[in-house]
């Protein structure tokens, strides 16, 4: 009896799923036939992707506007808070994500990362005339970080690592609000990649400066996609022409304009530090 | 796509702690903005034709202007005019003045709805204007008050989940960040509609018993 | 503060007034499907309004539009930004338009449902034909009241991915860094915005019909 009422549940739970994957279909195919890539993302992560004066522009733009152009198709983007991107993603609202994200262990899990297309080794950003010199000082002092990203586990994991940890970590929803408290003086010092904050440093170098060396582990920062099979086509697509971008010197020279500086990075990770 | 609440509730301290912080903003915020509401309405009444034009003046334009603006102005613009609030003073400031814009607007309808020859009679009688405003104008006015005060307490309840905008640790903040960090952001929010929804409820109830009461004790 | 700031912030201003526009219109349709169905003699239409209506005035919208972009991919639905935010905030204020619409209905005179069904009406009809448009007559000022409030609430929905006044002023504050004067251009901008609504609410009442003595 006990059996029966299981297998009957068993096979109202199957049904269920059942019903739901309604698009089984190869992603590529999908992309190519509608014209359009869709490609979630976040504007408050600067240089890769923010907003000048109204319009939407960094790396990620350039980027996408390239495979765009290589693949055939249109680039949709759709701009969200951080927190709500990658749940985006795994809703289907896009095909991939730009953002982008650290490739870390936990994530590969759970998406299929892009070839990579910067360092993401974290650093800290302070005030001008901070008295942080190295990143041990920020001890007994207010830090914080976006929340929901890596960097943010990774000053959580440094802070107790000191022998007093930072006096608090806050959890911005995006770095640009960390950013503004760090020039209102609420907090002493964020904690994001190095292109980001070195790119934050030059355009406002009265206000912020960058601390070397960085404390974070080396890591690299790629686009995530959707790690189920049906998806599989289209994220090798990616990787075909971002490392075709890399051979043929564009991916160098947006790497200059955008960074000012490029990065020597491995054709895929498959073993992240962290 | 199956969902796990268990992921969310495990987290329950750290769920309580944001609650914690949203009724308290709440109750705080709600208190400090019926009573500023009460004191700009009472100036209005009181203090002749340039006061009340004077303070009419903050009280459209905080009724004009979303409170997300608002706040944002407080919190991120402060700072250019040597404002430094911490997250959460800046959440209790911009609540109860947002809050008192609209209690100064409840107290002035109630204050219209007394005859002024209630008033008038309290200052023959030889009563002070304090004594007119707690004696008689204040009693006469509760009823009519009460039901549109509780109304905006459930309204500034919900408002205070845009503090986490701010970075105030309030519920909606704690929730969300448990929810992206378990990969259980569907949920999250489920379980924020889900309280949320129940202390409103309960805040009605509140009102409704409330009501009730004065409406057997008050009427003369 | 230049120009071109203050010009982007107008041009967002219009997505704005667009998303307010259309949510009133489509929540005040839902509200009076609403109140039908809480004046239907049918339990299950009745507690699903009643359902409806607590739910949708006792969550946060912040966390309303969350959900509903999240949720509904979930369930096979997935929309665009601008309809995930039109359908979140005519949700929103179809459950505050039918509290406001309550009273209205209340308040139709007995006797004018009593002849309309002599007249030969039907309950439909009477309810569409006779007690809608009193009832909407009523609570006029409550409407423009909630045109109000939802141009205020729709600054919100760039949590769902729309670029509207208070993101464009999010975005240039984070470029320009200068916060002060960016978010405050914005609020004058919603604060003219809700004088012209208010004022063009006044002129409304006063030319439309007076209600019907009964």
């Amino acid at each position: 009896m006990k059996r029966k009422l299981l297998a009957a549940l068993a096979g109202v739970a199957l049904s269920l799923s059942a019903v739901l994957p309604v698009q089984a279909q190869d992603a590529l195919a999908r992309v190519m036939e509608a014209g359009v890539l869709k490609v979630g993302t976040e504007t408050a992560f600067a240089p890769f992707d923010f907003v000048d004066a109204g319009t939407h522009t960094g790396l990620n733009v350039d980027v996408f506007d390239e495979i765009g152009k290589d693949m055939g198709v249109k680039i949709e983007w759709i701009t969200l808070d951080w927190t709500g991107v990658l749940p985006g993603l795994e809703a289907g609202r896009f095909d991939m994500v730009a953002g982008p994200a650290t490739i870390t262990a936990e994530r590969m899990k759970r998406y299929r990362f892009s070839s990579p297309i910067a360092e993401a080794t974290v650093a800290l950003l302070v005030g001008a005339n901070s008295d942080i010199a190295k990143p041990e000082d920020i001890s007994g002092k207010p830090v914080g970080a976006g929340t929901g990203t890596a960097q943010l586990a990774q000053l959580k994991a440094f802070s107790e690592s000191l022998d007093t940890p930072a006096s608090e970590i806050r959890e911005y929803v995006s770095f640009n609000e960390a950013y503004a408290d760090l020039a209102a003086g609420r907090i002493e010092a964020v904690a994001n990649s190095l292109p980001n904050i070195a790119f934050v440093a030059s355009q406002r170098p009265e206000v912020f400066k960058v601390v070397t060396p960085a404390f974070g582990t080396p890591t690299y920062f790629g686009y995530p996609g959707r790690i189920e099979d049906e998806y599989a086509s289209l994220m090798d697509k990616i990787d075909e022409i971002l490392l075709k971008m890399r051979a043929d010197g564009r991916m160098e020279k947006l790497q200059q304009k955008w960074f000012g500086t490029t990065f020597d990075m491995p054709e895929k990770v498959t073993e992240p530090a962290i | 796509m199956s969902f796990d609440f268990a992921v969310i509730l495990a987290r329950g301290p750290q769920i309580l702690a944001g609650l914690g912080v949203t009724i308290l903003i709440w109750i705080a915020g709600t208190l400090l903005a019926a009573a500023l509401g009460f004191l700009v309405a009472t100036a209005r009444r009181f203090g002749g034709r340039f006061v009340d034009l004077a303070l009419s003046l903050p009280v459209e334009i905080l009724r004009g202007t979303p409170f997300l603006v608002q706040i944002f102005l407080l919190y991120f613009g402060g700072p250019y005019i040597g404002l430094r609030l911490d997250p959460i003073p800046a959440g209790l400031i911009g609540l109860s003045v947002y809050g008192a814009a609209y209690y100064a607007e409840i107290f002035r309808a109630g204050y219209q709805s007394v005859p002024t020859g209630h008033v008038e009679a309290a200052a023959c009688a030889g009563f002070s204007r304090g004594q007119t405003i707690r004696f008689i104008l204040l009693p006469e006015m509760a009823l009519l008050v009460l039901p549109p005060a509780m109304n905006m307490a459930v309204i500034l309840l919900k408002e205070t989940a845009l503090l986490s905008l701010i970075t105030v640790p309030e519920m909606t903040m704690t929730v969300s960040a448990i929810g992206s960090q378990q990969y259980a952001f569907v949920e999250s929010l489920v379980v924020l509609a889900l309280v949320y929804w129940a202390l409103v409820e309960l805040a009605n109830l509140l009102g409704r018993l409330a009501e009730r009461r004065l409406s057997t004790f008050g009427t003369p | 503060m230049t120009w071109t700031l203050f010009e982007l912030l107008l041009q967002a201003s219009l997505m704005t007034i667009l998303v307010s526009a259309v949510s009133i219109l489509a929540g005040l349709a839902i509200a009076i499907v609403l109140s039908a169905m809480r004046m239907s003699g049918n339990a299950a239409l009745k507690g699903f309004a009643v359902v409806f209506i607590s739910f949708f005035r006792g969550v946060p919208l912040l966390v309303q539009l969350l959900l509903i972009f999240n949720l509904l991919p979930s369930l096979g639905i997935t929309l665009p930004s601008l309809a995930t935010a039109l359908i979140g905030l005519s949700l929103c204020t179809a459950a505050y338009q039918a509290e406001n619409l309550r009273g209205g209905f209340e308040g139709v005179a007995p006797g004018l449902i009593e002849s309309a069904e002599m007249a030969g009406f039907t309950r439909a009809q009477s309810f569409f034909w006779i007690r809608t448009p009193i009832a909407l007559r009523m609570t006029f000022p409550a409407l423009v009241n909630e045109a109000i409030l939802i141009l205020k609430a729709s600054s919100l929905v760039s949590v769902v991915g729309l670029i509207e006044l208070t993101k464009m002023a999010q975005n240039l504050a984070a470029s320009t860094y200068q916060p002060l004067p960016i978010f405050a251009s914005a609020g004058l901008i919603y604060l003219a915005i809700n004088v012209v609504v208010a004022f063009l609410g006044r002129r409304a009442e006063r030319a439309l019909p007076g209600l019907p003595s009964a």
